[in-house]
This record gives C-alpha cells, sequence and structure tokens, in this order.
C-alpha cells in the first residue's frame, strides 16, 4: 500500500471534471489539477476569493471530495470497524467527523459519517488518495454480504456555500435552523439535495450534495443571487487562518491523532476499530511531537517542508504556511517536539536557506465571532 | 497592454530607461495575471551589483516563488518600498506603481538582446 502525491500541479488532460467544470471554464477561472481532479485556483483573485468569504458569502465546488454510500444489514458494525468514533454516537441529525486509520494508528483520512435512514450511511471524505482508501475498505468488507459499498462521488456534485450571509439567503432559508454540523434531506431552488452545516473556512456555512444532473442550475442559481465564485486558493487560505488542518500536508499516515491534536475523534471507550490497540499504546507511551500554530515575526512566508529551528537546531518541519489575508501576518503549522509547545515559543522558519524568526501562537489564528 | 516605450524579457520582466543611464523595473502584466495574488517581495538591498539576466530578487504568490531576473547588468540605485509594503500593487499597476527596482545600467549595448513590445506580445499570445 503507498501513497500517491495530493499534490496540485499544472493542468494534465486527463484530469476528472466535476459536474461544475463547464461554469468554470464559463468564467475563466484559472485551472489546476488537483488530486487529479480539473478545479479553479483561483476566478479572479485568491485574495478578494477569501474576504468575499468573510465578509459575504462565497461558493466552491467541492466535488471532488469522496463521496461513499454504505449500506446494508451489517453497514453500522462494519463502519464501527473502520472509522474512530462508533455511529451509535452519531447525534441525531447530525454529521460525525471521524478518522479513518490503519493498523499502526497512522492517519490514512479524516471524513464525515452521515447517518442517511436505517443501515444507510454516507462517507464525505478528502479526493487525496481516493483510490487507496476505497481499496483499503473494500478490502476490509470482502466477502461480507452485509455490507454494499457504492462510490457516487461522480454521479452526485458538491457545493459549499460559505460566509457569515449564506444564513440569510432567502434560497437557503429551509435550512437556515440546522444547527452546526446538522444535516437534512430538502429542496434547495426546486432541486433534491442534502444540506450539512458543515464546512472548511472558519465561517458559518453549508455543504450541499445533490444529482450530478442539477449542479450548473444551483450553480447559475447561487451566482444570480450574488455569492461569489471561489477556487481552492481561498479554500486553502481560509481553513489555514482557521486552524484547520489539511490532510497530505498537516496529517498523513506518519502521523498519529494525538500529536495531530485529533484526540478528540477519538473514542476509546467504544467498540474495535482498526488502530484502536495502537493508540491505546500510544495514549500509555505519550507522544514525542505535536502540531503547533506560529506567526512570523520577521519578514518571510513559511511554506510546507521548510525546516523549523529552536536555538539554532533543527526541530521540525512546517507542515502547511502561507499569508493570513483576515490578519496581515504570515501563519503556519508544523510539528515540534512536546517539550517546546507553549504559546510564545521563539522559532527560527527557514526560508531559501534564512533563519527567519517566529513565535508560538495558538492555532485558531483567525476567529469568528458570528459562527454559529 | 505592453508599453511600446518599455523592453521586455522571455522571464517576463520590462525595463523602462529613466534618464540619466536609470532603468526601472518590473514584472509584466502576463506575468502577474499568471503568478496570480503577490503576497511577499524580496528585492535585496539598494547598492548590489548584477549581471544581465542574473537573479536579483524573488516574487512570492498566494500559489507559488519565482526568481526576479534583471534585463540588463547595474546596479542597484533604488527599491520600491511602496510595493514591498502592499505587494498587491504588482497586480493592479505592473508597469507603474507595482515597479520593483531601479538600476544604474553599466552596459547599454545589453538593451539588444530585449524584445521590443510587439515581439513579447508574440511570445505570449499562445
Amino acid at each position: 500500500m503507498s501513497e500517491t502525491a495530493c499534490n496540485q500541479g499544472e493542468l494534465v488532460e486527463s484530469a476528472k471534471r466535476t459536474a461544475f467544470n463547464k461554469a468554470h471554464h464559463d468564467l475563466g477561472a484559472k485551472m489546476l489539477a488537483f488530486a487529479g481532479w480539473d478545479l479553479p485556483i483561483w476566478y479572479t483573485s485568491a485574495l478578494d476569493e477569501h474576504r468575499a468569504v468573510r465578509s459575504g458569502t462565497g461558493m466552491f465546488d467541492v466535488s471532488h471530495m469522496g463521496r461513499i454510500r454504505l449500506t446494508g444489514k451489517r453497514v453500522g458494525n462494519f463502519i464501527n470497524k473502520i472509522v474512530t468514533r462508533p455511529v451509535e454516537r452519531i447525534p441525531l441529525g447530525s454529521g460525525q467527523l471521524c478518522l479513518l486509520l490503519v493498523e499502526d494508528g497512522g492517519i490514512l483520512d479524516d471524513l464525515w459519517v452521515y447517518q442517511i435512514g436505517a443501515d444507510d450511511y454516507l462517507l464525505v471524505w478528502n479526493a487525496c488518495n481516493f483510490e487507496l482508501k476505497y481499496d483499503w475498505i473494500l478490502e476490509w468488507a470482502a466477502n461480507d454480504s452485509g455490507v454494499i459499498i457504492n462510490n457516487v462521488t461522480e454521479d452526485t456534485f458538491m457545493l459549499a456555500v460559505q460566509g457569515p450571509k449564506a444564513s440569510r439567503m432567502k434560497t437557503l432559508e429551509s435550512v437556515s435552523q440546522l444547527p452546526r454540523f446538522g444535516f437534512m434531506e430538502t429542496d434547495v431552488g426546486g432541486i433534491r439535495v442534502i444540506v450539512a452545516r458543515t464546512g472548511y473556512t472558519g465561517e458559518d456555512g453549508y455543504e450541499i450534495m445533490g444529482d450530478a444532473a442539477s449542479a450548473l442550475s444551483l450553480w447559475q442559481l447561487f451566482l444570480e443571487q450574488g455569492v461569489v465564485p471561489c477556487g481552492l486558493g481561498a479554500r486553502d487560505s481560509l481553513r489555514l487562518e482557521a486552524g484547520m488542518m489539511l490532510y497530505g500536508q498537516d496529517m498523513d499516515r506518519s502521523t498519529n491523532p494525538f500529536e495531530a491534536g485529533l484526540g478528540w475523534l477519538v473514542d476509546l471507550d467504544g467498540s474495535e476499530f482498526i488502530g484502536k490497540s495502537a493508540l491505546l499504546k500510544i495514549k500509555q507511551r505519550g507522544i514525542t511531537r505535536k502540531l503547533i500554530g506560529f506567526q512570523m515575526k520577521e519578514r518571510g512566508i513559511a511554506r510546507h517542508g521548510h525546516r523549523i529551528l529552536k536555538d539554532g537546531k533543527d526541530v521540525g518541519m512546517v507542515t502547511s504556511g502561507g499569508l493570513a489575508p483576515s490578519l496581515g501576518v504570515n501563519i503556519g503549522m508544523g510539528y515540534v517536539p512536546v517539550e517546546m509547545v507553549n504559546i510564545g515559543t521563539e522559532l527560527e522558519i527557514v526560508i531559501r536557506e534564512k533563519p527567519v524568526a517566529a513565535e508560538i501562537v495558538s492555532r485558531r489564528f483567525y476567529r469568528n465571532g458570528g459562527m454559529k | 497592454m505592453n508599453p511600446k516605450e518599455y523592453k521586455y524579457t522571455k522571464d517576463n520582466e520590462w525595463i523602462f530607461f529613466e534618464s540619466d543611464g536609470v532603468g526601472r523595473i518590473g514584472i509584466t502584466d502576463y506575468a502577474q495575471a499568471h503568478l496570480g495574488d503577490v503576497v511577499f517581495l524580496e528585492l535585496g538591498s539598494v547598492g548590489t551589483e548584477v549581471s544581465q539576466f542574473g537573479k536579483i530578487g524573488e516574487i512570492e504568490s498566494v500559489k507559488a516563488v519565482s526568481d526576479l531576473f534583471t534585463p540588463v547588468s547595474g546596479t542597484v540605485t533604488e527599491i520600491n518600498q511602496k510595493a514591498v509594503d502592499k505587494p498587491s500593487l504588482v497586480n493592479t499597476d505592473p508597469y507603474g506603481d507595482g515597479w520593483l527596482v531601479k538600476l544604474e545600467i553599466s552596459n547599454p549595448t545589453e538593451l539588444d538582446a530585449l524584445m521590443s513590445s510587439d515581439e513579447y506580445e508574440q511570445l505570449t499570445s499562445h
């Protein structure tokens, strides 16, 4: 089993197209291949799109995220075996964020589990390493006729509508009372969809899933209402500013949930799941490094892969970094030894051979008072 | 449109001769559109001697870090501090307020190796 690159690259002919692909090209978006999908990095300006989500409403085509429908008599037990929180603990009418682990406790992905009906679940996971994860669950479900696995990613769309004004839109009135992480099946603009009050921006907002054939008419409806199309550039700066992690950068199979600060997604008191015995051992032994947030104190932008120094010695690596457009400072995340994770600790980031001063700060760089 | 009175490189820089052997350097509109929002500039220091097509700085956009090369040899006489403080000027006005450095040019004949606006437009039109 090996991980493939989830990196973004220049456009490739073979990249898959989401149900919104035509809309991106019609708007003249700058496109790139991301995890094998032809997606917009920005339409006009990543910074303007970032600001639109912080102050108004923006929409993102997130149809590249994997959507897997799981049904069958033994599906609940099966999900309990592969994810870190049992389905019995899913709050009624809500989705549950959890992790997919390998046997040694390394993270294979973070994902949402939604219960659609009796013995009927939807998993939503990252686009990165889709085949690997899909093969992984197929393997664990092998020979179990009580579990039916259906990849619905390419038959459906997923659109994230995000921003402080999203819940005030007339079109989204039917879901304005959803609690955070809640979801429901409803009509939006006359289209049957599943709407979850979730997102990846640090703002209030929704993620809407429906039949691929309806995607463009919903897009058009939001466009006419002034919702700003946003690309992957803004998506990345928004999530970083909100302190949210990106799989493949801030965590991967070499990371365990505790050092990534994701212990809250793991239920060690519940049922047995893949990786649980490894996690119990790690918990007993204790962790050696931890994910921290930092802010640059001198000029420079930290990026994934840059070295972190403490008193001139190598202590870790930057996993994500960039400009925080809403804060006007340069920020980042990375792993450092547990004995130096205190807020205010002075570090240096090696940016193109030059050590540049940084300081550990709370990973919730941007806090939105309006978050529901 | 690319100003007629400027000269261009295949690395998407431009140079304009101001007066007294001083050239003003920046990146083209094509380059800024390709890079996306510029968020950081590293432009070295005044007094540095540079040779033609050598690296004189770095431009970082939301997407990537790119090297900035000088179209001609010379000595850096000025850095556009306004652009350093507000890198978005490179996007909004690449041929005006978004200029990057000024050079005292040491060898004016190097100009012959640069492109006219027509030639540059041909290069970037496909």
